[in-house]
C-alpha cells in the first residue's frame, strides 16, 4: 500500500501495521468482553460518532505530518470557525450563509499558516504555535465567555439522527474524505510530492516540485478541514463556546503518529492511520465501559503516543546491543547497525 | 594568508542586537500606551506586570536551556500545575510543613517529571514534541486521578505561604517590589552565568548548533541534553511553589496553557527553536515585553479577551522580523566576506594543474 | 625521515559488514613527521578505517598501537584522548559558537569555568603557530570550508594531536586554498605529527606525501615510499587494470544557437556574463572554487535567480525564476550536491528518476502509472549501465558513481535542451568517471546543449568545444578549443601575477 517506494521502511511499516492490527484485536476482544454489544451496529456508529471530529482532521494531518511539517493550530481553527459561524449568527446573518463564512475564515487561517510556513519559511511548530494561541484568541474576542445556543434544530439534527442510513453525515464525510484521501497520497502525483518533499525538501525544489505551493495547498487543506470539522461539531453539540474544541491537536496527532507516521516526515501510510484510529476510538470506548473518566483517558492516550514511539526504539536499541555483544564472540556475523551508517 | 577575516571584534553580536531592539521596543510600547491611556505609569501597573512575568521567567529560563538543544518541552505547564497542586495539598494537609522543606519538595517533584520527560528524549530517542506533548497531557491526567476532584483553597493553606505572595522585598519610592521576584531574578542571573561561563552552558549551544559535530567531539549528548530536561523540571517545579504562593486557590486545571505563554517568551526573546542561539536575558525581555503588552491591552479597556491574539501575533512577529532582518544582515555579511575570501593573495605555483596530468596520460 | 618514529600501528585489522568484507587483514604503519597517503577506489574500505581509528567502529580483528602499546578505541572521545583525530571533507564545526570556543570545544567539560581571556589568546596563539590570520572573536557561521578546516586544524592542535586523519580535506577547496592547507599540513609535520591523508587529486598526492598505500577491495595492494609510485603505478594498483587514455570529446557539428546570456549578474555575487551555447556544443565553466560558476547555474535553473540581465533562450527572452520554470523550458541541472540536492535517498531509484517529469506518468485520473515510471527507469538503468540489483532499490544503497547515473537518468528523462553538469565527476572513481565522460560525449553528439562546471582542468579541458573561465564573479573569458592551454586557463582564472596581498575587510 505505501506508495513512498521506500523498501526498507515497507518492510517496517508492514510490521507496524501488523502490530496495530493485533493489539486491535485484543482491545476488540476485551471491549467484547465487557459489553456483549460492543459489536453491534450501534455501538459502531457511536464510537466513530463521539470522536469524529477529530479524525476527521487526523486525515489532512497524515499528510502535514508525512511532508515534514505539523500543524498544532487545527483545534483552534475549529474553535473559530465555530465561533465566527455563530457571532454572524447572533449578529442576525441567516445561518446558511454563516456556515458558509465558518468554512471561509478556515481558509484564511490556512492561507496565513501557509503563506507564513511556505514562503516565508517560518518553521511551522512556531507559526502554527501560534495560531494555536491566536486563533483561539479572536474566537474569545468574538463570543467572550457567552455560550451561544441559536443553532436550528435541522443543522442540530444532522449532527445527531441518521442521514444516510444509519450513518449521521460527519460519518459519511469522513468515509468520502478517507477514501478520497488514500487515492490522494498513495496514488497520485500529489501525493509523491507530499513524500517527496517530507524526505528532501531541497532536492524536491530542484528536481522542479513547486514545494511552496504544495505546502501551501496543504495547509490550507488542513485548516479547512479542520473548520468543517470544527462546525460538524457544532451539529452535534447543539451550542457554542470559544473554548469549543480546545485541545483536540493532541489526540489528532496522537492518532497520526500511533499510525506509524514519522514525525520527521517522508514515511507513513494512511491505512495504519485507518487502524489507529479504529484502535484509538475502540479503546477510548473500552475505556468509557469500564468507567475510566475522560481526563484519565486523556492522559493514558498521551502515554500511548509515547510508546508508540518508544517501544520501535527500544526494540532496535536492544538489536543493536545484542548484536554488538554477539560479534565479540563471533566477529563474522556483524551486521550494519543504525549508529555504524555514516 | 588570505584566510583571516576582520582582525577587529565585530561591532555587535546579532544576540546583542536582539536584546538592544527588544528594549527599545518594550520602551516604545510602554511610551505608546502611555500616551493612550491616562496615569498609565502607576505603582499599580508596575506590580502587575512585575508579579505577572515572575513565575513565567523562572518557567523561560529552563525552556531556553532545552529549547537551545534543538529541543522542545511542552510540558512545563503541567508540571507547574503538577507541583503547585501536590505541594499544595500536601501543605494543607499538614501545616507545620517546614518551608524550606516544601520549596524543595517542589523543586524535587519537578525534577522528576523533568528526569522523565529527559529520559524518553534523550535515551529513548523519541522526538521532543512528541514526548512532551504525551507528558503534557500524562502528567495533567495523573493530577485529575490524584486529586479527586478537590481544590487546594487559601483558607487550608498555612499563614505564611498566602502572606508570601503580598510581602514586599523593599519599595523604591511608590514601586514595590514583591519578595517573589527574587527567585526569578536569582534564576536568570544565575543560568545567564551557567550559559556563559560554564562548560555545560556552552555544549547546550554546542549540541544545538550541530549534534552531529557535537558527536564527533566526543561529547555525551545524551546526558547533556538530559540534564536540561531536568533543569527545566526543577524550574518549573519551583514555579509551581511560586504559582501557590501567588494565588493560593488552585484546581486540578492550575497553568493550564502556561507552555504557550513560555514557549511565546522564548521565541519573542531571540531563543531559536532550531537551536544554538539565545541568551537568559533575551527570554527574560520577552516574557517582559508580552506581560507588558497583556497588562497594557486591559488598560486600554479592551476586552482582556484581546490578550490571547495578540500573544499568538506577537510570536509571529518575532520570528518573521527574525527571518527577515537578520537573515538579511547575515546574508549580507556572508556575502561580503565571501568575496573577500576569494581573493587569492599571491598565484600559487597552481600545483592542482602544472603536474595533475595524472589522469590524462 | 625514514629513521622516523613509529606513532600508530595497524595490525591485521579485519571488519566485515553483512556480505562485504570491508577490511580484509590490512596492516599500516604511521611515522612521526611523515604524511602518509591512502590511495583506492571508492568502496576500498578508506573510510572503514577511518571510522575504525577514530572510535565509531570495533575491528573485527587485529589490533591498534600507539607506540608500541596495544590500544582500545571505542569512542571518538577515547580516540581523541589518544590524540588521534580526523578532518573530513565536510568540517565539523558549530556555526553558532565563536572560533576560539570551536577550537577548545573537546577541552570543556572538564570542570571549571569558562576562561574567555585565555581562551582568546590560547586561540590566537594556534592560529599564530600555524600562520593563520584569524578573527577568534567571530562566529563560526559563515566561514569558508577553508576557514572551516583551518579552525579544525587548530582544534587537534589543541587536542596536542599526535595522529591526524585527513579525508579528502581538498575535496572543495580552491587551488590556492588546497596550497595554504599544505602549508599547514608542513607545519604539522615539522611538529612531529603522524598524518593520514586520503585525496583522489593524484597531483596533490605526490606533492605531499612521503610514503603512498594502495586499497583495492578491502585489502592493501601496495605500500611504499612515494618516490617508487608513479601516477600510472598507483592508478594500475587502484583499479587493477592499466587505464587507457583520458577520454576526449570527439568534434561535433555546431547546431543552432539555444542559449544566449546577456550581462547576467546576481549582486555581490557575480555581474556583467556574457555567452552563448550552441546545440551539439560542450561549453565548459573552468575557474576556481567560489569563482562563481556554479551561482551562474543556479541563476540559468532558476534555483537563485540573477538580479539582472537578459537570458535568451531559443530565441525567446526569458525570465527564469524557479527551477519548476526552468525544467518547462527544457534546461536540466545535475547539481554538484548529489546527497543534499540530487537525490530523494530512501525513495526508490524509480521514483527519484520520474520525479522532476511526474506529469508524464499520469493517467487521466491523475494517479501514477507504475508500470511506465518502472519502464523508463529500467531503460536508464541499462543504457546509463546503473549497477544496482532492481529500480525498486533505495537510492542511498548505490555507490557514489551509481547515485550520480541516477540523478544523470533522472534529468536525461526530462529531454533537457541544456544539460547543466555541475562536478559530474566529483567523488567518484576512475571508471565511473570514464563512463560519465563518454555519456556526455554521447550526448553532445545527439544535439544536446551541454554546460559542464568542473574544477577538474584536464576534464574541463578535454571536454569541452568552448571554455569559460570565471574568476571572483567576472567572466575573465572564453577560450576556444586550440588556444585552450592549461597555462591560459589558470592565468585566466587565478589573476595576474604577484598581485599585492589584498586587506580584507
Amino acid at each position: 500500500m505505501s506508495n513512498n517506494a521506500n523498501g526498507l521502511n515497507l518492510r517496517f511499516l508492514r510490521s507496524w501495521e501488523g502490530l496495530l492490527t493485533l493489539i486491535l484485536v485484543i482491545v476488540v476482544l476485551l471491549n467484547i468482553r465487557l459489553s456483549p454489544f460492543f459489536l453491534h451496529g450501534d455501538n459502531l456508529i457511536n464510537l466513530f460518532g463521539v470522536s469524529i471530529e477529530k479524525i476527521i482532521v487526523a486525515l489532512t494531518m497524515t499528510f502535514i505530518i508525512i511532508n515534514g511539517e505539523i500543524d498544532l493550530s487545527v483545534a483552534s481553527v475549529m474553535g473559530l470557525a465555530a465561533s465566527f459561524m455563530a457571532w454572524l449568527t447572533d449578529k442576525g446573518m441567516a445561518f446558511p450563509t454563516a456556515l458558509l463564512f465558518g468554512l471561509l475564515i478556515g481558509l484564511v487561517c490556512g492561507l496565513i499558516n501557509g503563506f507564513l510556513i511556505a514562503y516565508l519559511e517560518l518553521p511551522s511548530l512556531v507559526v502554527t504555535l501560534a495560531g494555536l494561541i491566536a486563533y483561539r484568541g479572536v474566537a474569545r474576542i468574538l463570543l467572550e465567555d457567552r455560550s451561544f445556543t441559536g443553532i436550528p434544530p435541522w443543522y442540530n439534527d444532522l449532527g445527531t439522527q441518521p442521514f444516510l442510513g444509519p450513518l449521521p453525515l460527519a460519518l459519511v464525510i469522513f468515509f468520502v474524505l478517507f477514501a478520497v484521501a488514500i487515492v490522494v497520497l498513495h496514488f497520485s502525483a500529489f501525493g509523491r510530492y507530499v513524500f517527496v518533499i517530507g524526505n528532501n525538501k531541497d532536492a524536491a525544489r530542484m528536481s522542479g516540485v513547486q514545494v511552496r505551493r504544495i505546502k501551501m495547498m496543504l495547509f490550507i487543506a488542513s485548516s479547512l478541514v479542520a473548520a468543517l470539522a470544527g462546525l460538524l461539531y457544532v451539529s452535534r453539540l447543539g451550542a457554542v463556546r470559544a473554548s469549543i474544541a480546545e485541545g483536540f491537536e493532541l489526540d489528532i496527532i496522537t492518532i497520526v503518529l500511533l499510525g506509524g507516521v514519522s514525525i520527521f516526515g517522508g514515511t507513513g501510510t494512511l491505512v495504519g492511520v485507518g487502524l489507529s484510529i479504529l484502535l484509538i476510538l475502540s479503546l477510548r470506548n473500552g475505556m468509557s465501559l469500564a468507567g475510566v473518566t475522560g481526563n484519565t483517558q486523556n492522559s493514558i492516550i498521551g502515554l500511548i503516543l509515547i510508546l508508540s514511539v518508544l517501544i520501535p526504539n527500544l526494540a532496535q536499541q536492544a538489536n543493536q546491543t545484542w548484536k554488538r555483544r554477539e560479534y565479540v564472540s563471533r566477529p563474522k556475523e556483524q551486521s550494519i547497525t543504525r549508529e555504524s551508517l555514516p | 594568508m588570505s584566510i583571516s577575516s576582520t582582525p577587529r571584534r565585530p561591532a555587535l553580536r546579532l544576540e546583542r542586537l536582539r536584546e538592544l531592539s527588544l528594549v527599545i521596543i518594550i520602551f516604545a510600547v510602554l511610551f505608546f500606551f502611555g500616551t493612550q491611556v491616562e496615569s498609565y505609569f502607576n505603582p499599580r501597573f508596575f506590580r502587575t506586570v512585575t508579579t505577572g512575568v515572575m513565575i513565567i521567567v523562572v518557567v523561560v529560563v529552563g525552556e531556553t536551556l532545552v529549547m537551545l538543544t534543538r529541543n522542545i518541552d511542552l510540558s512545563v505547564g503541567s508540571i507547574v500545575g503538577f507541583t503547585a497542586y501536590v505541594v499544595g495539598r500536601m501543605v494543607a494537609d499538614n501545616n507545620s510543613l517546614d518551608p524550606v522543606i516544601l520549596i524543595l519538595l517542589a523543586i524535587g517533584l519537578g525534577a522528576l517529571l523533568g528526569l522523565i520527560n529527559g529520559l524518553l528524549v534523550s535515551y529513548g530517542r523519541i522526538p521532543a514534541i512528541v514526548v512532551t506533548l504525551g507528558t503534557l497531557a500524562l502528567y495533567r491526567g495523573i493530577l485529575v486521578e490524584f486529586s479527586g476532584a478537590k481544590s487546594v483553597t487559601t483558607a487550608t493553606l498555612p499563614n505564611w505561604i498566602n502572606e508570601l505572595g503580598q510581602i514586599n522585598l523593599f519599595s523604591l519610592g511608590p514601586l514595590d517590589f514583591r519578595v517573589l521576584i527574587v527567585p526569578a531574578i536569582v534564576v536568570v542571573i544565575l543560568f545567564q552565568l551557567v550559559l556563559s561561563f560554564l562548560p555545560y552552558g556552552r555544549r547546550l549551544y554546542a549540541i544545538g548548533s550541530n549534534p552531529e559535530a557535537a558527536r564527533f567531539a566526543g561529547m555525551p549528548a545524551r546526558r547533556i541534553v538530559m540534564i536540561a530536561y531536568v533543569l527545566c523540571g526543577a524550574l518549573s517545579g519551583l514555579a509551581g511553589f511560586m504559582f501557590l504562593a501567588r494565588f493560593g486557590n488552585l484546581t486540578v486545571v492550575a497553568a493550564q496553557g502556561l507552555e504557550l505563554q513560555v514557549v511565546a517568551a522564548a521565541v519573542v526573546g531571540g531563543v531559536s527553536t532550531l537551536g544554538g542561539s539565545g541568551t537568559m536575558i533575551g527570554a527574560l525581555l520577552g516574557a517582559v515585553l508580552i506581560e507588558v503588552i497583556g497588562d497594557s491591552l486591559i488598560r486600554l479597556r479592551i476586552s482582556e479577551f484581546w490578550k490571547d491574539a495578540s500573544l499568538g501575533l506577537f510570536i509571529l512577529l518575532a520570528v518573521a522580523s527574525d527571518k527577515v532582518i537578520v537573515g538579511r544582515v547575515r546574508d549580507l555579511a556572508l556575502r561580503n566576506r565571501r568575496r573577500a575570501e576569494v581573493i587569492p593573495s599571491q598565484v600559487p605555483p597552481s600545483p592542482a594543474v602544472q603536474e595533475g596530468s595524472a589522469h590524462v596520460q | 625521515m625514514n629513521a622516523a618514529r613509529l606513532t600508530l600501528e595497524m595490525r591485521g585489522i579485519s571488519k566485515r559488514f553483512d556480505a562485504t568484507q570491508a577490511l580484509d587483514n590490512v596492516s599500516l604503519q604511521l611515522y612521526a613527521g611523515e604524511v602518509h597517503t591512502l590511495l583506492g577506489e571508492n568502496g576500498a574500505g578508506k573510510s572503514t578505517l577511518i571510522k575504525i581509528m577514530t572510535g565509531v567502529h570495533p575491528p573485527d580483528q587485529g589490533e591498534i598501537l600507539l607506540d608500541g602499546q596495544p590500544i582500545r578505541i571505542e569512542n571518538t572521545a577515547q580516540a581523541q584522548l589518544h590524540g588521534i583525530a580526523a578532518i573530513y571533507q565536510e568540517p565539523m564545526t558549530f556555526p553558532d559558537l565563536n572560533v576560539a570556543e570551536n577550537i577548545f570545544i573537546s577541552h570543556q567539560g572538564r570542570g571549571g569555568l569558562v576562561n574567555w581571556r585565555n581562551m582568546y589568546r590560547d586561540a590566537e596563539a594556534i592560529l599564530t603557530k600555524l600562520g593563520v590570520k584569524m578573527d577568534v572573536h567571530r562566529q563560526a557561521r559563515g566561514l569558508t570550508l577553508a576557514a572551516q578546516q583551518t579552525v579544525e586544524i587548530a582544534k587537534a592542535i589543541s587536542l596536542k594531536v599526535r595522529v591526524l586523519i585527513m579525508d579528502e580535506p581538498t575535496a572543495s577547496l580552491s587551488a590556492h586554498e588546497v596550497l595554504q592547507l599544505f602549508n599547514l599540513v608542513k607545519t604539522l609535520r615539522e611538529q612531529g605529527v603522524a598524518i593520514l591523508f586520503i585525496s583522489h587529486r593524484m597531483d596533490e598526492v605526490f606533492q605531499i606525501s612521503e610514503r603512498i598505500t594502495i586499497f583495492r577491495d578491502g585489502k592493501l595492494i601496495s605500500s611504499a615510499p612515494a618516490a617508487q609510485v608513479t601516477p600510472q603505478s598507483a592508478i594500475r594498483d587502484m583499479v587493477g587494470r592499466e587505464m587507457g587514455s583520458f577520454f576526449v570529446k570527439d568534434k561535433g557539428e555546431r547546431g543552432k544557437l539555444l542559449l544566449s546570456v546577456k550581462n547576467l549578474a546576481k549582486e555581490g555575487v557575480f555581474s556583467n556574463i556574457n555567452f552563448e551555447i550552441y546545440q551539439g556544443e560542450v561549453l565548459g565553466f573552468a575557474g576556481l572554487v567560489g569563482a562563481g560558476r556554479t551561482d551562474v547555474a543556479l541563476a540559468l535553473f532558476g534555483a537563485t535567480p540573477a538580479t539582472s540581465g537578459e537570458i535568451i533562450f531559443d530565441g525567446q527572452p526569458v525570465t527564469i525564476r524557479t527551477p519548476h520554470q526552468a525544467t518547462q523550458l527544457g534546461i536540466a541541472y545535475v547539481t554538484e550536491d548529489r546527497r543534499g540536492q540530487g537525490l530523494v535517498m530512501p525513495m526508490s531509484i524509480a521514483a527519484n528518476m520520474s520525479l522532476p517529469m511526474l506529469r508524464r506518468y499520469l493517467n487521466p485520473l491523475g494517479l501514477i502509472r507504475r508500470g511506465e515510471e518502472r519502464k523508463t527507469a529500467e531503460d536508464y538503468r541499462k543504457q546509463l549501465s546503473i549497477r544496482a540489483e532492481s529500480i525498486r532499490l533505495q537510492a542511498n544503497k548505490l555507490s557514489g558513481g551509481n547515485q550520480q547515473k541516477v540523478v544523470l537518468g533522472k534529468w536525461l528523462n526530462t529531454n533537457p535542451r541544456l544539460l547543466i553538469l555541475d562536478e559530474p565527476t566529483r567523488g567518484i572513481d576512475v571508471g565511473a568517471k570514464a563512463e560519465i565522460h563518454s555519456i556526455i560525449n554521447r550526448l553532445a553528439q545527439q544535439g544536446m546543449a551541454i554546460m559542464l562546471i568542473s574544477s577538474d582542468l584536464p576534464e574541463v579541458l578535454a571536454m569541452s568545444d568552448r571554455l569559460l573561465v570565471m574568476r571572483e564573479g567576472r567572466q575573465m573569458g572564453i577560450f576556444n578549443r586550440e588556444n585552450a592551454t592549461q597555462e591560459n586557463i589558470i592565468t585566466s582564472a587565478m589573476g595576474r601575477a604577484n598581485e599585492p596581498e589584498t586587506a580584507l575587510a
